[in-house]
């Protein structure tokens, strides 16, 4: 006879997510409804206010750049990660590359954000080797603005998108592409008809994996941005000290989180019914040639 | 199972109940982050055979919260003035028996007359007092205006930076246009926003972190903030390139103290430890490692390293006090700051 050990074994991970993710949240989401303490806290007493003072251009303006950021952050990342993903797949040293994409996070997230100050500071290696050779005469203010904190994003996530879309394309059949341009398939028409859709799960994953996390950025802005390069994460950490506005910190925190899941309900959806779309007519075509 | 829980068990109470000789008393301190030379808090461990813990926070909305929120069996603690009376107001603080704090007279009475944020110290005993000023590159910053005004020079934008604290801003630009720095007037705080505009237009960022280091490294020419947030970060030979100047209108003090919790364990060595501090000798030492005026008057005979600056530098400076329900006011201005152009 045949046990079901099934609830055994996502105990761990039930337990784990229901102490770290969903109790947690709840209490976000509670405490968004509730009213401030004067000195910080919250009175439980039942109110709308933080989700009134959500109708203010000054979060609405935040939002829109926290949006801009991200998204111009994903689209370069992924755009990036997927030729870089090919190569490694393709190479002979995969291993060797898999690595070196790894590296990085054996050092601390903070200390190599440290790390770009010193690359594109005033005072940099960057600017001191433009200086040194003339290419300009004054420095180039490279840090402290919106362009620095997108650089800094994707260098910091983009490894999130190349493991996901590597893992993907390694398991692409290649003959595939070669029977492509065997049936007269340009180089680029072979990539974009066949080995695109076949790596959609990947995309989508690193899609998910690198805009989610620049979505809720706090230290990349905090420590590389300047006086317009506000996102979410820096007004919810202001308004949970420096204000004590506890509820409105819960209600900014689950606007950023309803935004999120929303984006990418949508955004499987959409992947799955293109997928699906996509499926139907090669079945449809399919059929076709049988019939005839 | 069973057998091996009660191993376990059995461990542990010979672990705990024989695990230590005779016990020393504890203080436990929860202090901003080096505020005190160590070798002071071991001295007094010594003197006085107690095992100090000494735990320490950055911020004191973080110290407020940890408290807050149930925390942490903590004796003595150093807020700012401004959460003095927030606390005074929650009922957190043990009133304070000056008879048993015999050093309380070697404070300085002026000092002591404007602290509105708990008038009479009754709760709490002042520790160490400063201001934000500019510290400048001399060698790179020409202009000679030594007013919060230097802010509007637009020559050395891109090489400045004003502290990401809404109140220290907000204050200088207040005091800029002879104001209060605790105003409540809405009209003013308007007004002080167009200046803080005005500043914004010449600065690389906001920063209360790294702006030290950043001027330690040249990066910056000239940053707002504490004193010694830049010259610890500079050694003996870069200081004197360094000029540290409170502007001439002034701006907000702060004022730390020692408060004695109303739920502390060990009131008596609390009181031992702000008794030890205000030691004439021990005072000196402290505000030598750190520069900063002494609030301590016979302390004064006893230190040895010049401050960035005396108390009567601060003539047309004012303390900061809790602003209550208006802090709401500070935060919408601040707001269309972070986002305006």
């Amino acid at each position: 006879m045949k046990k079901n050990y099934g609830p055994f074994y996502v105990a761990p991970v039930t337990v784990w997510l229901a102490c770290f993710f969903v109790i947690p949240i709840s209490i976000i989401v509670y405490y968004s409804f509730l009213t401030k303490g004067i000195n910080g806290g919250v009175i439980h007493k039942l109110s709308l206010d933080a989700f009134r003072a959500l109708y203010n251009p000054t979060i609405f303006q935040i939002t829109i750049n926290t949006f801009q950021v991200a998204i111009l952050a994903t689209v370069i990342m992924v755009s990036f990660a997927i030729p870089a993903s090919y190569f490694m797949a393709r190479s002979r040293f995969k291993n060797f590359f898999l690595l070196l994409v790894i590296i990085p996070f054996w050092t601390n997230f903070l200390i190599r954000i440290y790390a770009w100050m010193a690359i594109l500071g005033n005072n940099g290696i960057f600017n001191n080797i433009l200086l040194s050779t003339g290419i300009i005469n004054n420095h180039i203010q490279f840090l402290y603005n919106t362009n620095a904190v997108i650089l800094v994003t994707i260098y910091t996530y983009l490894p999130f998108a190349i493991l996901p879309l590597y893992s993907t394309i390694e398991k692409f059949d290649f003959s595939l592409l070669e029977a492509a341009r065997d049936l007269g398939a340009t180089k680029w028409k072979a990539m974009a008809s066949i080995l695109l859709p076949n790596i959609r799960g990947g995309i989508t994953t690193a899609v998910l994996f690198t805009f989610i996390p620049a979505f809720g950025s706090y230290a990349i802005p905090q420590i590389i941005g300047g006086t317009n390069s506000y996102m979410l994460g820096n007004v919810i950490a202001r308004e949970l000290t420096v204000t004590r506005n506890w509820p409105l910190a819960s209600s900014i925190s689950m606007v950023l989180t309803v935004f999120t899941t929303l984006g990418v309900l949508l955004f499987m959806r959409f992947n799955r019914s293109a997928t699906e779309s996509a499926r139907g007519q090669k079945q449809k075509t399919v059929a076709a040639g049988a019939k005839a | 199972m069973k057998r091996l829980l009660c191993a376990a068990a059995a461990a542990l109470f010979l672990v705990t109940g024989f695990g230590c000789g005779p016990q020393k008393p504890k203080l436990y301190i929860y202090n901003w982050t080096y505020y005190i030379p160590d070798e002071v808090v071991k001295e007094f461990g010594k003197r006085y055979g107690v095992k100090v813990y000494y735990d320490m926070y950055s911020s004191n909305e973080e110290m407020y919260a940890k408290l807050k929120s149930g925390g942490a069996g903590y004796d003595l603690v150093f807020p700012s003035g401004d959460f003095v009376s927030i606390m005074i107001k929650e009922g957190m603080l043990e009133e304070i028996d000056k008879s048993r704090v015999p050093n309380y007279g070697n404070l300085d009475t002026t000092v002591l007359s404007k602290l509105l944020f708990d008038p009479g110290s009754r709760y709490s005993v002042p520790y160490a007092m400063g201001t934000a000023g500019i510290s400048i590159d001399k060698r790179k910053i020409a202009d000679t205006t030594r007013s919060w005004r230097i802010l509007d020079n637009s020559d050395y934008k891109g090489r400045v930076t004003l502290l990401d604290d809404m109140r220290e801003v907000l204050g200088a630009a207040l005091k800029t246009l002879g104001y209060s720095v605790n105003s409540k007037d809405t009209a003013q705080l308007e007004k002080a926003k167009q200046v803080v505009m005005g500043w914004k237009k010449n600065i690389v960022k906001f920063d209360s972190e790294a702006f030290g280091k950043g001027f330690a490294a040249g990066e910056f020419w000239m940053v707002h903030g504490y004193a010694e947030n830049v010259f610890l970060e500079l050694d003996e030979k870069a200081q004197e390139n360094v000029e540290f100047f409170i502007p001439d209108e002034g701006g907000p003090i702060y004022m730390d103290n020692m408060v004695i919790l109303k739920n502390a364990r060990n009131k008596d060595l609390a009181y031992q430890f702000i008794n030890y501090i205000h030691e004439p000798e021990v005072y000196a030492r402290i505000m030598d490692f750190f520069q900063l005026p002494s609030v301590n008057v016979p302390a004064r005979k006893h230190m040895t390293v010049e401050p960035h600056y005396q108390i009567e530098d601060l003539a047309t400076s004012e303390f900061k006090e809790d602003l209550g329900e208006h802090i709401e006011l500070y935060n919408k201005i601040w707001q269309e700051i972070m986002v305006g152009k």
